[in-house]
């Protein structure tokens, strides 16, 4: 009786947990959310965007690995300087990123996180569009140009790198690019498109955006005035000079004045940005890394302003101050970049990296609208154009150039005016020019150590860097770029 | 009152008066073994009264008891005997030794097996062997050369840091996927937490490496499984005090190699800067050998390795007590340990530890235990990073020249707005010693390690028990960088000085077990048969808050600073549901078969593959318990084979085949969306197939005993991160895929070569061959583990782990320059290599086909030797730390090894570094294998020389045992390896315990190995 009565408690015990245990086996995640729930309101689409966008800035630990990341692994906040004649390697550094400064990539050592970052940036998009037929209402035109317009930008800056420019040689619009993507599916293994079909995928994606994006979207997004800006520069890129000239003219936001142009730079004015994005507390990304890290007395360069540069700026050039500070270390004095130094502290500029990720600026669309005035034969009115940026930079700016003095001049402003800002190679490649660095060292006074390599010439294969072996083993439809 | 004070001693005297007017008498007499030698302690007990006494030293007793009682004689080991009192007044009695009790109990998975009816192969390391070792503070390390087929590296040379335990290979492709399952009292803990472990409670460690045992842990045991017990006091017997007590000294071991001097370095700088490399600020470039400035550089260099080392102190207490009655038994321990590391201003790991644990018989049918442990640790967390601001390799870089504080240019030190010292960046551009100071960060654990069980006997057959098992483990992490500090000096905000941490994470892992269990024996048949239903659940959470502005230094909680910077929590739980059923059955211990079958749910697979069966088949015979075999020094000659299927389910994410967004990732404006995890919903079990035959034997009485055994273990639908094409923005989804093989001889063997009363010696050591394959990978193609490694490749057909390098062909005699292979063999100079398609895999794994250990003990009346040595032999380690400090000039402004003087300087030279020059060209810099060197070393672990007191001084003195000891660790080490060999983390920040899937595949810079002299004392009585 007893034991019956034994058996019955532990019978019911052994049941009851049994029912209880078999549910505890569908766990539900606490940190993130269900896919299925993640796209049905319009709410959750402007979070998603907001999503998109952070793979421009995505960040593990203070270390940013997105698109405009940190140096460690190329990005677009340095890889554009560091393979040109803007920047000397520093020996006080830690020989970050010599691989692409010395162009001794190769399939091992290459942009590979901007490559796969830009297409994590594509894919959340895709996923926004996708699931935008799910979405009704008024917000969704905006969404969808926005996406768009986000998609475009990612492939183009990935054309960049591993294709041809358009206006770069004869060939280019034949030649290889990268595979547009704009489905979702996780086992797609795209092959190349040319780089013509890229750039016209480019324009579809942002001349619809255009059409329909809001004026402004709010803070870290591209709103008209970004998308227009892009176009006018996509157009320019294709050689496409009327078309630049329109779209940069619907830019609406004025160049920022002399008087604020240093404070772009430690985020106390905002003037001239078209498209930036705030490093605010929750981010505190330490972008700045690239380039430097310690105080301005103390400071490790990774790389430093090069003496030539350094000496292009006219001594009443604002930017020079705004870009370049003397930082020192062991007794010894450098030409250190201080565009992503940190922001205004109380009393003075911090130097811990964190300050605004600064995307397009106004002046961009006046020095588009120069180079293709020029380009058009239009003298007169590129002059005027260029000087729109040269009155807000100097006190007493030069001006009067007439034919290829006034290119000359047009392209030294452009770099002058986007030293260290994701520019340079792109310039120098689509004009068909080589890279060619003086043989100056990394001191202040140019004397130091020299770059090791000096000079990538027109023509080079290194112009269109290698994609990953890796990227190659996991999707055998991409073809290397000749001569890796 | 008082009243009732009188009452009770009236009560007393009435019974004691009682007891006088039955017949009573006293009885005398010997209680011996069965060879005749008397037994001292033995318990003689009047049956069914609590009183007793115990045999004296030469095994003589003398009780008073009345005529027809029971007298029951017992002692460890032996079975009890019962004599009831007659008329006799002298009773010698001679226990029988108990079989059962003398073999070595094997805890095999929700049972216990005697060794000799096992059919699987396991290890068991007893109590005794574990305090004999006096490990440092983690028993993983501890395992190491103990048991055949477990392959340990120690991660590195932290004070409680544990190590990477493989048992029979490498698993698992994936992180932290290849460890064993690790159950304390039947609840599960994790690899790095076994350092909360206090060794002095561990009654026994089991370590269970085939199928036939491994797969009663269904979903869990593909790796092995380590099973821990507690110790438990001894029924009938008077409580026992044991006092353990060790302190000693800890230091570095030191390299084998220097690294240059002020001198030297300074001199390095002027040559090289004499080839074109370096700078001319360098010091040994500005300043003249002899003049004034050169010998101030001299004069005021500080010694940096006395400024950043010191000699460590462990040391060890523990008191136990433990003992038991007729119907309970108890254990109770409270321990110390201390070990400070050898990082000057840092206090090491602490841990202090309670544990009770008490079995009782509440009715005939109902027994209920509970064993409860606790500790509290504390450990300093320097920096692991591969920079320096970890210490080991700011060591290394700093230039012997530079100096610790800042000065100014009046010579006078410079201190901070807080008054405490600024310290010198040097040239490695962090003030490493310093920062030990500046940027504190310690670690403190709770762990609470809890069961419970009930067991009740239905009938002589049938029982059923419930145990439910608790493991928490909390942990605080506080890392601080003060205000006017190192780090914060070069980084920080200065209007908000100061940054702090707190980290705090809450792991709970609950199991409740319910065994119904039948026993049969039946003539000579025994049968045991186990129904398991068990369910598991393991729940975490962690919280974080960091702010910076701190007013001062003093104060570090979070309340105290300006802006909040960081806050957070997380959560996640992962569930499991298991049904087994288990086997056992022998025919008079000569014919012997086991099988279990158990059926798991895991949480963390897809919806429809959750569930997953496991089996195992296992047989043996004892050949000498055959009437036919007559080889009278054969004991035991068994001959057992097992195959069976086990899982594996770790190393993926709890979620991992739900598709999830997350909101992680913060972006300006509101709530920012990325996708997740990429579903899987096939997403299933890692299964490992495991085929093992053994040969056990014991002869000459058990003087000589061995074990062998060939395995084979498969291991398919590998858990995976399967890598996606780059462009789908997708990096890789969870998935199985890839099937891996480890297979081996595991041989161990134990002699006494001597055996005579006073003198013993005994030999004894074991050894693993490994070798290990890659036999199948998605879609045949090579996978390169790449955020968890250097530079391994994983490719079908070659080894695990095997280093994917250009192969380095030495520096050309003509002209000094480094040469390499391309991957047809032929040879070039750097700018004919191309560093993607001319690495190649040549067979040189980081897993060591080779591992084992041997020890010699020799006894000679009380005095003991005992020497352990540990092996490992052919595993491949890719030298960072000699590369870095033989950097062919890359690396001038940093300090180098001596070595780095060896340079080609003339065309002819041989066996020398390349020539600096080089490196101006990049042709230093390709990723070979120039530093890539065997791993063999054989380290004398431990040497302990002990005395035990013999009996005959017992009687005089309160103790019932009493041992000295003076231990070494690590004092001697054979190897060709540069530097130490024990590799396990490279840098803890590159890739972490967790994260780690090639133990030992590089050096850099992790806490290092220490060696250690100690003194112990065990006393009970």
């Amino acid at each position: 009786m007893k034991n019956i009565f034994i058996k019955i408690i532990a019978g019911v015990f052994v049941m009851g947990g049994l029912a209880s245990c078999e549910a505890n086996l569908d766990q539900i995640p606490y940190d993130a959310l269900a896919i299925d729930n993640a796209y049905t309101s319009p709410q959750d689409f402007e979070n998603a965007m907001r999503g998109a966008y952070e793979g421009l800035i995505s960040a593990t630990g203070n270390i940013t690995t997105g698109m405009y990341g940190y140096i460690g692994s190329g990005s677009m906040l340095s890889a554009p300087d560091v393979l040109t004649d803007n920047v000397t390697l520093c020996q006080n550094g830690r020989f970050t990123a010599k691989d692409l400064h010395d162009w001794d990539y190769n399939g091992n050592s290459t942009l590979s996180t901007v490559y796969s970052n830009a297409y994590t940036v594509i894919y959340r998009t895709n996923l926004i569009l996708e699931n935008s037929v799910n979405l009704e209402g008024d917000t969704k035109a905006n969404i969808v140009a926005e996406a768009k317009a986000l998609r475009a930008m990612a492939h183009l800056n990935l054309v960049g790198y591993f294709g041809k420019i358009p206006t770069q040689s004869a060939d280019a619009n034949g030649s290889l690019g990268v595979a547009y993507v704009t489905i979702t599916d996780q086992f797609q293994l795209p092959a190349r498109n040319t780089v013509g079909e890229d750039y016209d995928m480019i324009v579809k994606d942002l001349t619809e955006a255009a059409a329909d994006i809001n004026t402004s979207n709010g803070v870290g997004r591209m709103g008209k005035n970004a998308v227009n800006l892009l176009l006018s520069r996509v157009y320019l890129y294709m050689g496409q000079w009327q078309n630049a000239i329109d779209a940069a003219n619907e830019v609406t936001t004025p160049i920022a004045p002399r008087a604020k142009f240093v404070g772009i730079w430690d985020d106390t004015s905002t003037d001239g940005l078209v498209f930036s994005i705030p490093n605010t507390a929750d981010l505190n990304n330490s972008i700045g890394v690239t380039w430097t890290q310690g105080t301005k007395t103390a400071i490790i360069n990774e790389y430093v302003a090069s003496y030539e540069l350094t000496n292009l700026y006219a001594a009443d050039d604002i930017r020079k101050e705004a870009y370049i500070f003397t930082g020192k270390s062991q007794g010894l004095e450098y030409n250190s970049i201080g565009k992503l130094l940190g922001k205004k502290g109380t009393s003075s500029q911090l130097t811990n990296g964190i300050v605004d990720y600064k995307i397009f600026r106004a002046s961009e669309a006046a020095l588009n609208r120069a180079e293709a005035l020029y380009n058009l034969g239009s003298e007169g009115p590129a002059r005027t154009a260029l000087d729109e940026v040269r009155t807000k930079r100097y006190t007493s700016p030069p001006s009067g150039e007439t034919g290829t003095a006034l290119r000359d001049a047009i392209r030294l402003e452009r770099r002058l005016e986007f030293a260290f800002e994701y520019q340079r190679f792109f310039d120098l490649k689509r004009w068909g020019l080589p890279i060619i660095r003086e043989n100056f060292g990394d001191l202040k006074d140019g004397t130091g150590t020299p770059s090791v390599d000096l000079l990538l010439p027109v023509g080079s294969n290194l112009f269109q860097l290698p994609f990953s072996q890796s990227t190659i083993d996991q999707n055998p439809n991409i073809v290397q770029n000749p001569g890796y | 009152m008082r009243t009732k004070f009188s009452g009770i001693l009236t009560l007393i005297l009435a019974l004691v008066v009682q007891l006088t007017f039955a017949q009573q008498k006293t009885i005398t007499g010997t209680v011996t073994d069965d060879t005749g030698l008397p037994l001292p302690g033995a318990n003689v007990l009047i049956k069914g009264t609590s009183s007793g006494t115990q045999s004296d030293f030469d095994g003589n007793f003398s009780i008073s008891a009345n005529v027809g009682q029971t007298l029951t004689f017992s002692y460890v080991g032996f079975s009890a005997k019962e004599v009831k009192v007659g008329a006799q007044n002298k009773i010698n009695i001679s226990l029988l030794p108990d079989a059962a009790a003398l073999e070595e109990v094997v805890i095999t998975g929700y049972s216990t097996r005697n060794q000799t009816v096992q059919t699987s192969a396991v290890v068991s390391i007893s109590a005794s062997e574990i305090s004999e070792l006096a490990p440092t503070t983690s028993i993983d390390n501890l395992l190491q050369g103990k048991a055949a087929g477990v392959q340990v590296t120690a991660a590195n040379g932290k004070p409680g840091q544990g190590a990477f335990v493989r048992i029979r290979g490498t698993g698992s492709l994936s992180a932290g996927a290849s460890s064993p399952l690790y159950i304390v009292d039947g609840a599960t803990i994790r690899e790095q937490e076994l350092g909360q472990i206090a060794n002095e409670d561990i009654e026994n460690i089991t370590i269970l490496k085939d199928a036939a045992t491994t797969a009663r842990y269904g979903s869990r045991g593909a790796n092995g499984v380590v099973v821990i017990t507690t110790k438990n006091g001894n029924r009938n017997k008077e409580a026992t005090v044991r006092f353990s007590s060790r302190y000693g000294v800890s230091s570095l071991i030191k390299p084998n190699f220097n690294v240059m001097n002020v001198e030297q370095k300074l001199q390095y700088e002027a040559e090289l800067f004499a080839l074109g490399l370096g700078s001319a600020a360098a010091p040994g470039v500005s300043t003249n050998p002899g003049s004034p400035e050169r010998l101030k550089l001299i004069d005021e260099s500080p010694d940096w390795q006395k400024l950043g080392y010191k000699e460590g102190v462990i040391s060890s207490n523990t008191a136990s007590i433990s003992g038991g009655a007729e119907k309970i038994d108890y254990f109770f321990s409270v321990g110390n340990d201390k070990n400070t590391g050898i990082i000057n201003n840092l206090n090491g790991f602490e841990r202090t530890n309670s544990r009770l644990n008490i079995n009782f018989d509440a009715k005939k049918w109902l027994s209920v235990g509970v064993n409860v442990g606790y500790s509290h640790a504390t450990s300093d967390e320097p920096r692991d990073r591969n920079n320096s601001q970890n210490l080991f390799r700011f060591l290394y870089d700093v230039n012997p020249y530079e100096r610790y504080y800042v000065y100014d240019a009046d010579g006078n030190q410079v201190f901070n707005e807080y008054g405490n010292p600024l310290y010198n960046n040097t040239n490695t551009g962090f003030a490493g010693v310093g920062s030990i100071l500046t940027e504190p960060a310690t670690d403190s654990w709770n762990t609470f390690l809890a069961s419970g069980d009930a067991q009740v006997k239905f009938t002589k057959n049938f029982s059923y028990s419930l145990r439910y098992s608790l493991n928490s483990v909390n942990r605080r992490r506080d890392s601080y960088s003060l205000p006017g500090g190192v780090l914060i000096n070069l980084i920080g905000n200065p209007d908000f000085p100061g940054n702090k941490l707190d980290f705090e994470s809450f792991r709970t892992d609950i199991t409740i077990s319910n065994n119904l269990n039948y026993t049969l024996s039946l003539n000579d048949h025994h049968l045991n048969v186990l129904g398991l239903y068990e369910y598991n659940i393991n729940s975490y959470r962690d919280i974080l808050a960091r702010k910076i502005g701190f007013p001062t230094p003093i104060l570090t909680t979070q309340v105290n600073a300006a802006q909040l910077n960081d806050a957070n929590t997380s959560a996640n739980k992962l569930a499991l549901l298991s049904y087994g059923l288990f086997a056992d059955y022998d025919y008079k211990e000569k014919y012997l078969a086991s099988a279990s079958a158990r059926y798991d749910a895991s949480s963390n697979f897809g919806k429809d593959n959750q569930y997953g069966l496991f089996y195992s088949f296992s047989a043996g015979w004892n050949i000498a318990k055959e009437s036919f075999f007559n080889a009278d020094f054969v004991d035991d000659l068994k001959i057992r084979g097992s195959y069976g299927t086990v899982g594996n389910r770790s190393g993926i994410d709890n979620y991992a085949s739900q598709g999830t967004v997350s909101f992680s990732n913060p972006y300006p404006g509101g709530s920012s969306s990325t996708p997740d995890n990429i579903a899987n919903p096939d997403l299933k079990w890692e299964t490992t197939k495991t085929t093992d035959i053994g040969l056990e034997f014991n002869l000459f009485n058990n003087r000589v005993k061995g074990v062998a055994d060939y395995f084979i273990r498969k291991t398919e639908d590998l858990l995976f991160p399967i890598p996606r094409a780059d462009e789908s923005g997708i990096s890789t989804v969870a998935g199985n895929l890839g099937e891996i093989e480890n297979k081996g001889l595991e041989i161990s063997l134990q002699a006494d070569v001597f055996r005579t009363a006073d003198f013993t010696w005994t030999l004894g050591g074991n050894i693993i061959f490994l070798d290990t394959k890659i036999l199948k990978l998605p879609e045949g193609k090579d996978v390169s583990p790449s955020d968890n490694t250097f530079n391994i490749l994983y490719r079908e057909g070659a080894k695990i782990n095997e280093h994917y390098l250009v192969r380095y062909a030495g520096v050309d005699p003509a002209n000094g320059r480094p040469q390499y292979y391309k991957a047809d063999g032929t040879i070039v100079y750097a700018d004919g290599i191309n560093q993607d398609t001319d690495r190649v895999l040549q067979g040189k794994s980081t897993i060591a086909n080779k591992e084992g250990g041997f020890f010699t003990n020799i006894r000679y009346k009380g005095f003991g030797l005992r020497t352990d040595f540990v092996f490992k032999a052919g595993n491949w380690i890719n030298n960072f730390v000699e590369s870095n400090l033989n950097s062919d000039g890359a690396s001038v402004t940093d300090n180098q090894a001596v070595s780095a003087f060896n340079y080609w300087q003339q065309p002819g030279d041989t066996g020398v570094l390349p020539d600096p020059r080089t490196t101006l060209n990049n042709e230093n810099n390709i990723n070979s294998d120039r530093f890539l060197e065997k791993g063999d070393y054989i380290r004398m672990r431990n040497v302990t020389l002990s005395y035990t007191l013999p009996r005959q001084y017992m009687d005089k003195l309160p103790f019932t045992s009493f041992r000295i000891y003076v231990q070494g660790q690590n004092l001697l080490t054979f190897t060709d390896f540069y530097g130490d060999p024990e590799v396990g983390l490279s840098s803890a920040e590159s890739i972490s315990f967790a994260q780690t899937v090639a133990p030992g595949e590089a050096t850099l810079y992790s806490y290092p190995n220490t060696k250690s002299i100690q003194l112990g004392l065990d006393v009970s009585f």
